[in-house]
């Protein structure tokens, strides 16, 4: 343990003994997460849009004094959250009570990746002393911009996106900046929405500044410094140490792809390189991402934040022990990170970035890539979360015509892992789906149809999630729809024998003489009143050759509606009879077993490109 | 014949290893206490034995018993451990994976890369779909298909199943359907137990109402057979008294209503411990107390304000929510059994559990984790003397484990390591103690800390000075609180109706629904036999803001101005801001409570005699003190003492360390101060 400890000293610029024991780190770590907890409910009770509370769009963290993230959330969204702010204002300026707020993804190096999401951070001081930092995370749902919920795919510029708020000090010393706020919610369709959850945002930022602060007012401000640098080095130790695991000297390549921009653009390909060279007293570990195609016309643009590839390479690495930390550390493992300005992951001023969740998402399966063409074990590719967005008229009770929006996010199927399926119909880390009791209630729409699509997740020893549909009945007068599907041309890739995710579709009165199906990723769409819209998603692709899968498992899947008996029989070799596995000729089929190659997306290959 | 002079009640509380029962005469005050082993295989035999033993004790004839009061675990021990009745869901066209999709997301703690969905209690393969549609509001946009149920049937005849749940949509707004659609599947499937979602939880939200619906199914057979067995037992014992069973509301309900919703149970567990502390309490004039129920493997939290205790609908079992009414309290894994471990430099104690075999080391089962029971040993918090010696502790084992698996690898002395272990337990237990105080508006130092549970009075006054509280109050027996608190439970129902149209409070349609209310409470009343004078009604008010997720509750103040001042209160007291909005009447629902008799406080003999029967060195923060033994039961009225101070009874140890004195209520309760104490 000696050993370990000087080798980490050597590493990190740690304080030279440790302040902080194991057992104070743990009470230090259980505080934390029981002051997130906190922040989240405060959110979820309080907030008045149903993106924030019923969706549950919102995440929090605790940076340590010099503003790097000693506790993340789960998401491998995060990056350097707080230089943004320091930019403008210098730590040393910050005094007790401030309240620093910003949305500005080009202002922040992409720490937010669209406008919509507000970031509320506040230093925490102890006798004077700043200690540390807590942030409350949302999305917000309407920010103006050119279409109701901001963001579409027809937008070509950011400004068409929404205000952006550049680092601003709300609070300035217990004084709140009435004035910025007043000038915020002025340009949301829906001030009462931005007003509410801004307040409750708001509040959950003083409920964590006051947590933190019990917390040093109990073990003081050392050990809760160390006990946050110990918290980063802890995981910044493992990740260093599974990316040796998995990643041998010299370059390691992957590349995927997004279909297109919703302008006619596309593909556009994201080629990653993962390094790792002899340092002068350690190796180094260098993303790079330069090779990547040239920025978009259209919004699919993703500022890829610098913490953000070893963010997820943290979150992978960290797996699903409770008693690791998601935080910087990850970040902090890697190097350096290689970007090219003018790329679609490092775009130029003022390139549209509203759609990047589906680019966010691919980037996301296409490190978990770079894994694969190393050692492996990471998962095959998730298909990319879907968004309908319908503005339009409803008449209400009163007879008069009502403006409505609705932004519902849809499940996809994720990629099976080494050893389980990949998650069915599931959309991202805390975010829901809307109860259709919920949304019937509130929405001018009927939900026809809500469950998973059948076949869409890949074939595999462990099978790909399935996507989902879902079918509304369109019951306001009108409605302008805008649709974010991916993965049409480029569907997720399965490994090791497993198969390619399904892709999804957008039909606005499917089986009728009236049926079109909508460009996946388009606005401007019109419905109404007694149409139709059915949405289906893809799924993830699979991880193993598929007739490994065993019998009844395959069964289950035909049973359950996730697989069909056609695709049993020609994808799993499993032959049934009524609801009963013919078993001398599924043995007959499966004797003869189809060759593999490394990678499946349309056809099996030895590499993606 | 149930005498006229005499109104005994007999309670019985079934834990893993004992069943505890606690018998009273509610006109004379007088209680009797027994203690029999737990009979896993049949519950229902140590019930039996356990009332005939208080009966002995007591010299009374079954017959004469008044009314049978019990608290059951079976509906939860079957859905944590996935051993309910093969069940079957039957729901709306179109919406056969609601329950496998469920809320669609990775929940906010979990890995992505490495999370998967928890297996549903009923696979999709065993959902059928039927023809019809209800609408938002209740009105029937498609009637109801007969003909599809009678072919669900014909599907769910070849499925094997015990137990079926219908489950339609929108139906808390019009709940025609599934009624209809459940009568043709008792025809259909005579043999097959029924359940409907507006039996169990007719509110909106489908996933979560699913999810209800076929966990009740699936308790369903499980639950009518033991209630069964138990009533066939106290028939052959010639008992007219009605069996009333604890429900997770902190109420007890007569076994008719727990046979159509046994999911009432599923979080009962630990309600009865929360009704008698509060009852206790009561008797020594404490209305504002935070329990803390710790056993082998979990500890609970709740905090009563005024005497009342709260109500929520988040409660969770497993993986599963279930939002059904319970008392609002935090359940956490740590316990007596918590294991410690060290993973990358780092201690941590639970959610594992050594559980009851083999249990702690010291408990000499071949227990090789250090658990949090093997620090007290260490420590000499549970010295090898204890009374009656029902257990001889394995201190050498205990100091074994504890060097092994914490002080030797952490480079720790080994009372330091046993200290830590006792540091990380109970920050556990003061975060959830944060959880249901300071988060919900409340300041902890102005609570009193009854800590109860087989271990819970070792860790009340640690618990007590980190969160700055000065007053401690240990229960008579608190190793047996719950069969205690059977006997003070009363009976609860709620009537609750959800507006179809959330809007601005219209006082006169509230007083009419109200009415309605109440009027399903008074036939609910009559139903359970509760005397005119013994019932009460509360009104209540779900209000929020316009666009909020969540209501508040609030008491029917009989205006809307006072009603909505009240919710602006709370607002504020509870989340630190109030808004401009507009507020909303969601719902209005009257509480139900049939008091049961009256129970006259007991009162113990007066003695100040303080004799310890021994003297053990017990460690203190980096001092080991000669600290003297005393036995709980040879206390009387007004005794007080000074820590540190072991006091020793037969279901439990309790430690008052130096800086804490005590002294006995004549209810047989200890109240112990930290006078002048500091709050850190």
């Amino acid at each position: 343990m000696l050993d370990r400890a000087r080798t980490l000293q050597a590493q990190e610029p740690a304080p030279e003994r440790t302040i902080c024991d194991p057992v104070s780190l743990e009470i230090i770590r259980g505080a934390i997460a029981a002051a997130q907890s906190e922040m989240e409910a405060l959110i979820e009770r309080t907030a008045i849009s149903a993106f924030i509370r019923e969706k549950k769009d919102f995440y929090t963290a605790l940076f340590d004094e010099n503003g790097i993230m000693a506790v993340g959330s789960m998401v491998p969204i995060f990056g350097d959250m707080t230089s943004p702010v320091f930019d403008h204002f210098p730590p040393e300026s910050m005094k007790p009570g401030d309240l620093y707020w910003y949305n500005d993804c080009y202002g922040s190096r992409g720490a937010v990746s669209h406008s919509n999401d507000q970031v509320l951070l506040a230093p925490v001081f102890k006798d004077g002393k700043r200690c540390a930092f807590v942030m409350s995370w949302a999305h917000f749902a309407d920010i103006g911009g050119m279409r109701p919920g901001s963001i579409s795919p027809d937008a070509t510029d950011i400004f068409q996106e929404g205000i952006i708020v550049p680092p601003t000090k709300l609070i300035d010393a217990g004084v709140t900046n009435e004035t910025a706020l007043a000038i915020f919610h002025r340009n949301s369709r829906f001030p009462d929405q931005s007003n509410g959850d801004m307040r409750a945002l708001m509040a959950s930022v003083e409920l964590g500044t006051k947590r933190v602060s019990e917390i040093l007012d109990r073990f003081g401000t050392e050990v809760v410094a160390d006990a946050f640098a110990q918290l980063l080095a802890r995981t910044r130790r493992l990740v260093r140490a599974k990316l040796s695991e998995t990643f041998d000297y010299g370059t390691h390549r992957f590349t995927d792809a997004i279909d297109g921009d919703g302008h006619g653009n596309g593909p556009f390909k994201m080629r990653f390189s993962l390094i790792r060279e002899k340092g002068e007293e350690d190796d180094r570990f260098i993303f790079d991402a330069t090779e990547s195609d040239d920025q978009a016309p259209g919004p699919v643009n993703y500022i890829m934040n610098r913490g953000v590839p070893g963010m997820a390479l943290g979150l992978f690495y960290l797996g699903g022990d409770p008693a690791q930390v998601c935080n910087a550390g990850g970040p902090n493992a890697i190097d350096e990170v290689r970007l090219r300005e003018g790329s679609f992951l490092l775009p130029k001023w003022p390139a549209p970035l509203g759609m990047r969740g589906l680019t966010t998402m691919r980037a996301i399966s296409a490190i978990g890539g770079l894994v694969n063409v190393a050692r492996g074990g990471a998962p095959a590719a998730n298909s990319a979360y879907v968004v309908t967005i319908m503005r339009g008229n409803f008449r209400n009770e009163d007879g008069e015509l009502e403006r409505f929006l609705l932004a519902d996010g849809i499940g996809v199927g994720y990629g099976a892992r080494p050893n389980a399926d990949g998650i069915d119909a599931v959309y991202f880390v805390a975010q829901e789906n809307y109860p259709v009791e919920f949304l019937e209630t509130g929405y001018p729409v009927r939900l026809l149809r809500y469950g998973v699509v059948r076949d869409s997740g890949g074939a595999g020893k462990h099978r790909g999630g399935c996507g989902i549909v879902r079918e509304y009945e369109i019951l306001a007068e009108d409605a302008l729809l805008a649709v974010r599907i991916d993965s049409l041309k480029n569907p997720p890739w399965g490994i090791d024998g497993g198969m390619g995710g399904g892709t999804g579709r957008a039909t606005v009165n499917p089986g009728t003489d009236k049926e079109r199906v909508l460009k996946p990723l388009s606005d401007g769409n019109r419905l109404v009143r007694g149409d139709i819209l059915r949405m289906e998603t893809g799924g993830g692709g699979g991880y193993g050759h598929p007739f490994d899968r065993p019998v009844e498992r395959v069964l289950e899947d035909v049973l359950g509606g996730y697989v069909s008996r056609e695709a049993a029989e020609r994808l799993y070799g499993v032959i049934l009879s009524g609801d009963v596995v013919d078993e001398v000729s599924t043995a007959r089929a499966r004797a003869d077993r189809p060759a593999t190659r490394r990678f499946h997306r349309t056809e099996y290959v030895d590499a993606l490109d | 014949m149930p005498s006229t002079d005499t109104f005994l009640s007999v309670a019985v509380d079934i834990g893993g290893t004992f069943t505890d029962i606690s018998m009273i005469d509610r006109s004379s005050g007088k209680i009797w206490r027994a203690k029999t082993p737990s009979v896993p295989s049949d519950p229902s035999e140590a019930f039996l034995t356990g009332i005939r033993l208080a009966l002995d004790e007591a010299g009374k004839e079954a017959a004469s018993l008044d009314q049978v009061l019990h608290g059951t675990t079976v509906a939860t021990n079957m859905i944590l451990e996935g051993k309910g009745a093969r069940a079957a869901l039957v729901t709306t066209r179109g919406f056969r994976h609601v329950l496998d999709i469920g809320r669609q997301d990775i929940p906010r703690k979990a890995n992505l890369f490495t999370w998967s969905k928890p297996q549903r209690p009923v696979p999709a393969s065993r959902i059928v779909e039927i023809d019809e549609r209800v609408a938002a509001g209740g009105e029937v946009l498609q009637p109801l298909d007969e003909a599809s149920v009678r072919e669900a049937a014909k599907s769910l005849r070849g499925m094997d199943i015990e137990a079926v749940g219908v489950c339609l949509l929108h139906a808390f707004a019009n709940p025609a359907h599934e009624r209809r659609a459940a009568e043709i599947l008792r025809e259909e499937l005579p043999d097959i137990a029924v359940t409907t979602s507006t039996d169990v939880l007719p509110v909106v939200r489908e996933f979560e109402r699913s999810l209800t619906t076929v966990l009740n199914a699936s308790v369903m057979p499980g639950v009518t057979t033991y209630v069964g067995r138990i009533e066939q037992r106290l028939a052959d014992e010639k008992v007219e008294a009605p069996l009333l069973l604890m429900q997770s509301n902190g109420g007890v309900a007569g076994s008719a209503a727990i046979r159509q919703a046994p999911a009432l149970t599923a979080l009962s567990g630990p309600a009865a411990g929360v009704v008698g502390a509060r009852s206790i309490a009561a008797a020594c004039g404490i209305k504002d107390l935070i329990t803390v129920d710790i056993g082998g493997t979990s500890a609970d939290i709740c905090l009563i304000k005024d005497g009342r205790i709260g109500l929520t609908q988040h409660g969770k079992v497993g993986d599963w929510p279930l939002p059904m009414p319970m008392v609002d309290m935090v359940t956490i894994g740590a316990g007596g059994g918590s294991t410690a471990a060290i993973s990358d430099e780092t201690l941590t104690v639970g959610p594992k559990s050594a559980g009851a075999r083999p249990g702690p080391a010291a408990y000499g089962h071949g227990g090789t984790e250090a658990t949090v029971t093997d620090a007290h040993v260490v420590l000499g918090h549970l010295p090898e003397k204890l009374l009656g010696g029902r257990m001889a502790l394995d201190v050498e084992a205990a100091r074994t484990v504890i060097r092994d698996r914490v002080a030797g690898p952490l480079g720790l002395s080994l009372e330091d390591a046993a200290r830590g272990i006792l540091a990380i337990a109970d920050n556990h237990m003061v975060g959830a103690v944060r959880v249901v105080s300071v988060e919900r508006g409340h300041d902890p130092r102005h609570f009193t800390l009854v800590p109860f549970g087989g271990a819970g009075p070792l860790h009340g006054t640690a618990l007590a000075e980190l969160l700055g509280i000065s007053s401690v109050m240990i229960p008579p027996a608190p190793g047996i609180l719950c069969a205690d608190g059977l006997l003070a439970a009363d009976l609860k129902a709620e009537f609750s109706r959800t507006l179809p149209r959330a809007g601005a409070i219209d006082v006169a349609a509230a007083e009419g629904i109200f009415e309605d209310l109440e009027k399903q409470a008074a036939d609910w009343f009559d139903i359970e036999g509760v005397a005119p004078e013994q019932r009460n009604t509360a009104k209540v008010a779900l209000l929020r803001y316009h666009g909020q997720g969540g209501e508040l509750a609030i008491g029917w103040a009989g205006s809307r101005e006072a009603t909505e001042a009240a919710f602006t209160a709370e607002h504020e007291a509870l989340y630190g801001f109030a808004l401009g909005a507009a507020i909303e009447l969601v719902t209005l629902r009257v509480e139900a409570t049939g008091r049961t008799a009256e129970q006259p406080p007991i009162r113990l003999p007066a003695s100040s005699a303080v004799e310890p029967y021994d003297h053990v060195p017990v460690h203190f923060d980096g001092e080991t003190v000669s600290t003297p033994l005393i036995d709980r039961a040879a206390l009387g009225a007004g005794a007080s003492f000074e820590g540190p101070v072991i006091l020793s009874q037969l279901d439990t140890t309790t430690l008052v360390p130096p800086g804490w004195s005590g002294c006995v209520h004549e209810t047989g309760a200890i109240l112990l101060t930290r006078p002048g104490g500091a709050t850190q």
